[in-house]
Formats: structure tokens, C-alpha cells, sequence
């Protein structure tokens, strides 16, 4: 029972530790999209307020003012998008700079210095020449070939500029009126980034609005919610593991216990004494489980870190709070309290003649019964102490409890069934029977716990691969690299046409017109109180609005019908993200400004948008009818392998308006980002393994001795080596076999549910969960319950009879 | 009969002897075999249809019938005709209406005689049994007593028995006092 507390305790001090630590990263790489933790963006500059507050709060702070506008180069003018970044800049991730496009890149740790200018690739020509920025001239020194909040706004048109932000008021580019974008970035650990932005949110001005990781781009925050649900299960799942050693090695000790407090009961001992020796040697008992595990599990960071490390290209961030180390000791005291003492309290009240003469009794149907809910009782309190009011974490609690209630019963059924199933005549057989029969609740026990274990471990198995698996379809090999935006209409066939040609693939095209939300039920957006706080980036900006006949890829109507017919009302479908920030429902009617005009329509319908498949994905779409004569330019994806991209310098000659936008970048980050959410996913997965194999363990442990007993018997009637092999072999088989059917069938369903519910991915009946539940468990089980047995083949059975 | 007070060794002995113990020093000799060099497994394979073995607290195989017990040592040894040796021997000790009865709804005495059974249903030429009374009041120990004379008598099976009771030790043939791990004499 120490070593099951032990390991418990060490289980939640590491899971909660690594996946701290692994969260703060992906966090910090997510921030990398921002530059920054934090990012307070405005068209006017931002109050001194929030620096100072910023500063008091131990924050990182840095500024960047954005805008475009016309440089001169040799007196001709070019469109771009200037960027002037303060100190600091960027606080999270790197720019990356080179001397021209073949040559090696550097990684400044600042931004440029006074006087100096880098230069978008575009602009690579130019590189060395003066570079008129205003009244001010500037020598463009270094190529920008990345930049970390670049990815993040997918519709930077215009070629970057990237300069000083103490050069920028002598360049006179800013005047009253100057449509400029200040963005103030922060950084620092998640509580100060979280308090700062308690205190920030009531103080945010109209036009101002925070981005962080969480407003970041919605591929992003998929990949993120989704790493962060799946690290939750595993804990979940990994304590039920834990929990589940605690719950069989606590059945055992009480059963070796109860012996010992029927002769002292028997001379008199009173239960009260008993009960306060038995309350301080479990409280002994957590002190030093406290202490060992937290040890233990403090101790097992480290292989992760050296394992993670040199795939991560950095260290993992530290976690500098006590809450893992107070939650684990605590998770412990709850879970010794609860599996425990009502075995134990249920010995010390137990009549000594029924401990020396066992009888089967209504007690202890009711005394199974309090070991059930009391059982269950833990397990929720650990669960609220891991994982607040996670839905997910009730989910997985009511998986495991019918899972928990199901299995002995189905295990008790079979074996009665296999007891009377007739006379059998071949010596194993029924030697095999009759032991069932004589140990049926061990063999109950010990089927029902590996099977929870195994069924958590393939619970974990299922969700990890269909998220693996989900992540791959989502950035397949041909994925669009390239948006072509900026399409004009009567150009559109022509360009697909080319493109064709030169047999690279491209999305369907889809026009784009720029609007802004003006009313939602005829009420002006600036004077809903929206309970979202996302909603603000959504009402304060303009956003594209399509129209299409056809339901666009990856997109799947959740409410309402998709716009349909020959000549459809007018209407919008919203993206099921929008409809929730806005609090949007069907037949709501939306109101939109494209330029001087208003429209407006009701709701039909709310989509579903795989924004990760990095083709034209859009919030709102319109019937063809209601935006077909606004302004209008038009957008589609491609996959420009190096090979095309001759043929594209020719496409772009015939068009020299289109716009072309690399999204590899992004791409390349959320890749990133799933290839090391992967190996955290296969660290956990090993961690359960290990948890699991421990309950194995300690499932075989009980039954052991009265093994070891009877095949010591066998011995002194004569057994040989084979016949002792083929007793354990037969049972442990015959086990794994129930076990490995019982847990892949309970985890297909959970997985299942567990995948559409709370992971939103298309789950997949897989053959391979049967095969793994059955083979493994009849694996395991007849390897590591032979290997336990092994002692009495070469221990004299008087020695075992006489024990 | 090996006779001696408790903890003085004599169960110690009984396994040595019969080949269930290991012995840490001095030559072992069962049946014409030296058994201090070998195994368990060759132990076992030198016990095997030759040794039979009673103990004090009957040693049965829980969850199976009297029947079932009596056949265990007899499939073991791979003879075919294992049902109609358990049921004869069986009837001898006169539990054949219990046969189809679970052990551990026998009372002691019947234990003890589904025991007896069990050693003599392979037939052995050597029984070994460890204080067969022990657990049992003084009638039904007796009868215990009775029947394995009884067995012995028709079988010719050598009989090496350890108790503490005198009256049950008078009707050994030679006797054997141990104290504290030492023969004290043998007659």
C-alpha cells in the first residue's frame, strides 16, 4: 500500500509538473505568433498607464506602431507595410535577418538600430540603396526573412519594412488623421500575464483590444485546446490507474489485518483504540508516501526534459509554485482516506468469530457497497482537486464508474457460467475451475483492475492516435501554401486556367468584400454589452464576407439549413465560433457596412470551419444575391511546389495585381507545435504504461500467496515443471483473454465518445485497440503472472506448505 | 513413527524425507535414489506414483469435489483410468456418496479421509504422513487412525507417520525420537 500511495503521489507530482512545464512552453511558442504573451492592440497610442502598471507587475513591455504607406526608392514609390518596433522587440521568438536570399541567417537579438531599415525578400532588389521613408532616408542593410508575429495576420498584403521606432517621428509619417496600428506587447510567467490582464480588461478602451494565444489565430488555439484536453485526460486517466493500486493493495491489507484485529478484539482491545492506531499509522504512512513520492515524481522531470529538449530546441520553462507538490500530497491524504479507511473501519467492525469463520452475509453485501461509494467519492474528489469543473474530467469519472460497476459483475457472470458449464474430465480444466471457485473475488479483483488499468491505457492509446491521426489529414503533403488574393473578377477563370496548366492544384475561388458588423437585430454593435470578450475583435474590425452556392470544404452545417435553391432569400451562414462570441442564434438578423451602404439578413445557418485546412475559410457567407455587386476582389489557394515557381513569376507578369501570400510559415509553426505536443503525448502514454504494469503487479500480488500454496500442493502430489507452466499459463491466458475483450470494449466506446465530444475529431472504429487490449493483456498478464509464480518451481513446496 | 516434542523437527524431518525439503547438509536416500543432489522438478519426478502424503491441515484442493481431489495426484501421473482409481479409493475410505461434495463443505474427519484417498490412489510405496490427527477430536481421530493401518495393511504400503500421541505411536514398527533437530534413538 506505500508503494501504491507512493506512486500515486509521484504520478500527480509529475503530471502536473511536466504538464505545467510542457504547457508553459506551447504557450510560449503559440506567443511566439505574437511576438509576445500578451499583446494590447489600438489605432491610437495606448495609456503610460499600462506600461507602469506593466512594469510594477514585472512584465517584459515593447512597443510597435504599424502602417502602410509609400517608400522611395530611386523616386519611384512602393506600397508597404512599415513596421517600427521599439526596445525590446520581439519579446517572444527571433527575427531572422540574411545578406541576400542564399546566404546564411542571422538571428539579431534586437530589431534594427537607428538610422537602418531591413527589408522585406520582396524588397530584396533594393537591398543597399537609400530607402526615402518620409523625410527621412534610411540604408536598407538587412533582408527581413522572418519574422515572429508576421504569421499571425494572414492578409499582410504589402511588403514589410521593418525600422527603429525612435527613427519614426523624424520621418514626419505621422500626422493627426494617420491610420496607424500601435500594438504594446508583454511578456512574462502565465500569473503575471493572467493578473495583468484581469487588471487591463475593465480599463480597455473602445478601440483598443487584447490578442493573446487564446484570440490567436483559430488554427492555433485548435491545436492548443486540443494538446491541453488530451494532457488532462492522461492525468485523469493515469490517477485511475494509480488509484486503482491503492483500492487492491488496500482490499489486501485489510484481508492480512483483519486476522490480527480479531485476536486483539478477541482480548479485549476496544475498537476506538483500534481505530485511532490504524488512523495514525495511515497518517505515517502518507508522510513518508508524501515525501517519497513527491521525491519520485519531482526526480522523473528529468528524462522528459533530456528527452524533450533537443527536439524542442530550448529548455523546458520551470514551474515556480508549490501547487503540484501540495495538490500530490493532498491527492494522496484523499486517496488513502477514502480507499482505506473503510476497509480497514469495516475489519476493526467486524465480530472476531466472522473473521475466523467466514461467512458470506447481507454485511457484506452492504459493507461492498460502502466500499463502492466511498470509492467513487475519492475518485471525484480527486478529480475536482485535479481538474476543477472539468466536463471532461465528470465524462471520464462516469466512464470509469460504469466501467467500474460493469466489469466485476460481467467477470462474476462468466465465471459461473464457466463453473457450469459441465463435467469436465481433463485434470487442468478442472483444477483451473475449481480454483476459480474457490478464489472467485480474487480473480474478480484481479480482472477488474488490470482491465480499468488496460482500459485507461487504451483510452489514451485511441484519443492520442485519432488526435495524431486528425493533425496528419489536417496538414496533408499537399496542403496550399500560397494564397492568391487580390484577384479580379473577370481575371479569376483565366488565372485557375493557368494554373491548371502548369498542373498546380488550387481551391475553388471565392470573392471576398470587405465589410464590418454594424447591427446584430437591429441593434448597433457598439451598444451590446457582449459577455465574450472575444467578441470585441470581431465587432472592431472589418472581415471578408464570400458568397457560395456550395458548402465550402470541411465545412459541416451544425444548425439551420445551407443556403440552397435557384434563387435563395437573402441570407448569411455564420461560423459557429462568431455565432458564439456574438451570441448569435438562427434568424438573428445580422447588419453589415460595406462601404457607404448597409446590408442585411437573417441567420440561416451555423457552420462548423476546419480553419487548420488552410484554404479559403471564411466567418460569414452570404447568398450569391446579396453581395454579388459590391466591391469585390477575389481569393484562392494553391500548393507552389519550387519547381512551379517559374511558371508563377510568368502568372504573376500577366497579372501583376495579384497578391501573393505565403502561409508556409504559419504552417511551418503549427506544425511545430503538433510535433512536440506529440512526443509530450507519447511521454504520457509511457508514464500510464508504467502506472498500469504497477497494478498489474499488485493485482497479481494478492492472490500470490494462495498461488504459491497450491502449487506447492501440485508440487508434493508429483506436478512436473510443465504441469505447474501449464496451470499459470492456462489462468493468466484465460484472464488476459477476458481482460483485453473487456477493456477494448469499454475503451472503443469511451474513446469514441470521449473523441466526438470533447475533442471534435471523427473517431474510427480501429481493429488494431482489439488486437493491442487482446494480445497485450494476455501478453502481460501470462508473462508477469507466470514470472510471479515462477518461485515455486525452484522453492521446496513443505517450505511454501508450512508458511 | 517419529515422535518428539513440538518445533523439536519432526515435520522437518518428514519433508526431507519424502523429498519436499531441501536438505542443507548429509545424503538423502528415498526409494534407492539420492535425492540431496537433485531438484525440485527431479524430486517430483522421483515422487511421482511411489510417494503418497498426508498433512495435519489436509492440504486439499479448495472449489473442487472429494472426487476431483482424489483424481488430481493420479491425472498428474498420467494414468488414464483415474476416475474409476479415485472412486474405488474412494469408497474404501467410505466417502463415495461425498464424492461430488466440495471440500470445504466436508467436516475435518471427512477431509482428512478424502486426504487419505488422494495418497493412497497412486498407489504409493511409501506414505508419508505429518500428525494426520492433529486437527481432528479423539473419535474421529481414531477412526483416521483405523483406516490408515487399515489401508497399509492392504496395500503393503510403508507407513511413516510423526505424532505426539503414545497410543497412536505404540502401533508404529519402529520408532524414532527426535529433540531439537537430534535423532535421540531408534528401535
Amino acid at each position: 500500500m506505500l508503494i501504491a500511495t507512493i506512486i500515486t503521489i509521484a504520478i500527480v507530482t509529475a503530471s502536473q509538473l511536466i504538464t505545467q512545464r510542457i504547457g508553459l512552453l506551447l504557450d510560449r511558442q503559440a506567443s511566439e505568433l505574437l511576438a509576445a504573451d500578451l499583446v494590447v492592440a489600438s489605432s491610437a497610442p495606448l495609456a503610460q498607464s499600462y506600461r507602469e502598471k506593466a512594469g510594477a507587475e514585472g512584465l517584459n513591455v515593447a512597443t510597435t506602431i504599424s502602417m502602410r504607406t509609400a517608400i522611395f526608392i530611386d523616386d519611384e514609390p512602393q506600397l508597404v507595410e512599415l513596421k517600427a518596433a521599439g526596445a525590446g522587440y520581439p519579446l517572444r521568438g527571433q527575427l531572422e535577418t540574411a545578406r541576400d536570399l542564399n546566404a546564411e541567417k542571422q538571428r539579431p537579438k534586437q530589431g534594427p538600430s537607428n538610422g537602418e531599415v531591413w527589408i522585406d525578400t520582396r524588397l530584396s532588389a533594393q537591398l543597399g540603396q537609400s530607402i526615402l521613408l518620409g523625410k527621412q532616408s534610411f540604408e536598407a542593410n538587412w533582408l527581413l526573412t522572418f519574422e515572429p508575429d508576421r504569421g499571425g495576420s494572414l492578409f499582410n498584403l504589402a511588403p514589410r519594412v521593418l525600422m527603429n521606432l525612435d527613427d519614426l517621428h523624424d520621418t514626419g509619417l505621422i500626422i493627426p488623421g494617420s491610420r496607424v496600428r500601435c500594438r504594446v506587447l508583454f511578456s512574462g510567467s502565465g500569473d503575471q500575464i493572467n493578473r495583468f490582464r484581469r487588471w487591463l480588461k475593465p480599463r480597455l478602451q473602445a478601440d483598443e483590444s487584447i490578442q493573446d494565444i487564446e484570440t490567436a489565430r483559430p488554427e492555433m488555439r485548435r491545436a492548443l485546446e486540443r494538446t491541453r484536453s488530451f494532457f488532462a485526460l492522461s492525468i485523469i486517466l493515469t490517477l485511475v490507474i494509480a488509484m486503482v493500486a491503492i483500492a487492491i493493495t488496500a482490499s489486501y491489507t485489510a484481508g492480512r489485518e483483519a486476522p490480527k484485529v480479531a485476536i486483539l478484539r478477541a482480548f479485549g482491545i476496544a475498537q476506538t483504540r483500534l481505530v485511532g492506531f490504524y488512523l495514525r499509522e495511515i497518517g505515517k504512512l502518507w508522510i513518508i508516501a508524501s515525501l517519497v513520492g513527491i521525491a519520485f515524481g519531482w526526480l522523473s522531470q528529468f528524462p522528459l526534459q533530456w528527452a524533450l529538449d533537443g527536439w524542442f530546441g530550448r529548455e523546458l520553462p520551470q514551474v515556480d509554485t508549490m501547487q503540484p507538490f501540495l495538490v500530490a500530497a493532498l491527492v494522496g491524504l484523499v486517496s488513502l482516506a477514502g480507499f482505506c479507511l473503510p476497509y480497514l473501519l469495516s475489519v476493526i467492525a467486524t465480530p472476531p468469530m466472522q473473521v475466523f469463520r467466514p461467512v458470506t452475509s447481507r454485511r457484506s453485501l452492504k459493507r461492498n457497497v460502502l466500499f463502492g461509494v466511498s470509492a467513487i467519492v475519492t475518485v471525484f474528489l480527486v478529480l475536482i482537486l485535479l481538474m476543477q469543473s472539468s466536463l471532461l474530467a465528470v465524462v471520464t469519472l462516469g466512464v470509469i464508474l460504469v466501467a467500474t460497476l460493469m466489469l466485476p459483475v460481467i467477470f462474476g457472470l462468466l465465471i459461473r457460467a464457466l463453473l457450469f458449464s459441465g463435467n469436465h474430465r481433463f485434470w487442468l480444466k478442472r483444477y483451473l475451475l475449481s480454483r476459480l471457485r474457490s478464489s472467485t473475488r480474487a480473480a474478480i479483483v484481479v480482472m477488474s483492475g488490470f482491465s480499468l488499468a488496460l482500459l485507461a491505457i487504451l483510452m489514451i492509446a485511441i484519443v492520442k492516435d485519432e488526435l495524431l491521426a486528425a493533425w496528419d489529414t489536417q496538414l496533408p503533403d499537399d496542403i496550399p501554401n500560397y494564397f492568391l488574393i487580390n484577384l479580379a473578377r473577370e481575371d479569376v477563370p483565366q488565372i485557375r486556367q493557368s494554373l491548371e496548366q502548369q498542373a498546380i492544384a488550387s481551391s475553388d475561388p471565392y470573392p471576398l468584400v470587405r465589410t464590418r458588423l454594424a447591427a446584430i437585430n437591429g441593434v448597433p454593435v457598439a451598444q451590446i454589452a457582449f459577455a465574450d470578450p472575444r467578441a470585441s475583435n470581431l465587432v472592431n474590425h472589418t472581415f471578408n464576407v464570400s458568397f457560395s452556392e456550395v458548402l465550402p470544404d470541411d465545412n459541416a452545417i451544425i444548425e439551420g439549413q445551407w443556403i440552397a435553391g435557384e434563387n435563395p432569400t437573402n441570407q448569411f451562414s455564420v461560423e459557429q465560433g462568431m455565432a458564439e462570441r456574438l451570441a448569435i442564434k438562427i434568424g438573428d438578423v445580422i447588419a453589415l457596412s460595406v462601404g457607404a451602404e448597409t446590408i442585411e439578413a437573417p441567420v440561416s445557418s451555423i457552420r462548423t470551419v476546419l480553419w487548420e485546412n488552410f484554404k479559403p475559410n471564411f466567418y460569414l457567407i452570404a447568398n450569391r444575391r446579396l453581395i454579388e455587386h459590391k466591391p469585390q476582389t477575389w481569393l484562392l489557394s494553391a500548393r507552389i511546389e519550387d519547381n512551379n515557381k517559374p511558371a508563377l513569376k510568368q502568372l504573376l507578369q500577366q497579372f501583376p495585381a495579384i497578391t501573393l501570400l505565403d502561409v508556409s510559415i504559419l504552417m511551418a509553426r503549427i506544425q511545430a507545435i503538433i510535433d512536440r505536443a506529440t512526443i509530450a503525448l507519447e511521454f504520457f502514454f509511457l508514464f500510464a504504461l508504467a502506472s498500469a504494469f504497477i497494478v498489474l503487479l499488485a493485482a497479481i500480488q494478492t492472490g500470490k500467496a494462495e498461488r504459491q500454496k497450491e502449487s506447492a500442493l501440485l508440487r508434493a502430489l508429483s506436478a512436473q515443471n510443465r504441469q505447474l507452466y501449464s496451470v499459470h499459463v492456462l489462468e493468466f491466458t484465460l484472464m488476459g483473454l477476458l481482460v483485453g475483450f473487456f477493456a477494448a470494449l469499454f475503451a472503443s466506446l469511451a474513446g469514441w465518445l470521449i473523441s466526438v465530444q470533447f475533442f471534435d475529431i471523427d473517431y474510427h472504429f480501429s481493429p488494431t485497440t482489439w488486437i493491442y487490449g487482446l494480445v497485450s493483456a494476455t501478453l502481460v498478464l501470462t508473462i508477469a503472472g507466470t514470472m510471479v509464480s515462477r518461485k515455486v518451481y525452484n522453492i521446496s513446496p513443505m517450505k511454501i506448505l508450512r508458511s | 513413527m517419529i515422535q518428539g516434542a513440538s518445533g523439536s523437527g519432526k515435520t522437518t524431518l518428514l519433508g526431507l524425507m519424502a523429498g519436499l525439503d531441501q536438505s542443507s547438509s548429509g545424503d538423502i536416500i528415498l526409494l534407492g535414489e539420492d535425492l540431496t543432489s537433485k531438484n525440485e522438478e527431479q524430486r517430483a519426478r522421483v515422487r511421482a506414483g511411489r510417494v503418497g502424503f498426508v498433512f495435519q491441515s489436509f492440504q486439499l484442493v479448495q472449489g473442487a469435489t472429494a472426487l476431483q481431489n482424489v483424481m488430481l495426484p493420479i491425472e498428474l501421473g498420467g494414468k488414464a483410468d483415474a476416475f474409476e482409481l479415485a472412486c474405488k479409493h474412494l469408497q474404501e475410505v467410505g466417502l463415495e456418496s461425498k464424492a461430488d461434495t466440495l471440500v470445504e463443505q466436508l467436516s475435518g474427519g471427512e477431509q482428512q479421509r478424502v486426504s487419505i484417498a488422494r495418497a493412497f490412489a497412486v498407489e504409493p510405496t511409501i506414505l508419508f504422513a505429518d500428525e494426520p490427527t492433529g486437527n481432528l477430536d479423539a473419535k474421529t481421530g481414531k477412526q483416521i487412525t483405523d483406516l490408515m493401518f487399515r489401508l497399509r495393511d492392504q496395500t503393503g504400503t510403508t507407513l511413516v507417520l510423526v505424532t505426539h500421541e503414545q497410543s497412536l505411536a505404540e502401533r508404529g514398527d519402529v520408532h524414532i525420537q527426535i529433540e531439537s533437530g537430534e535423532l535421540l534413538n531408534a528401535d
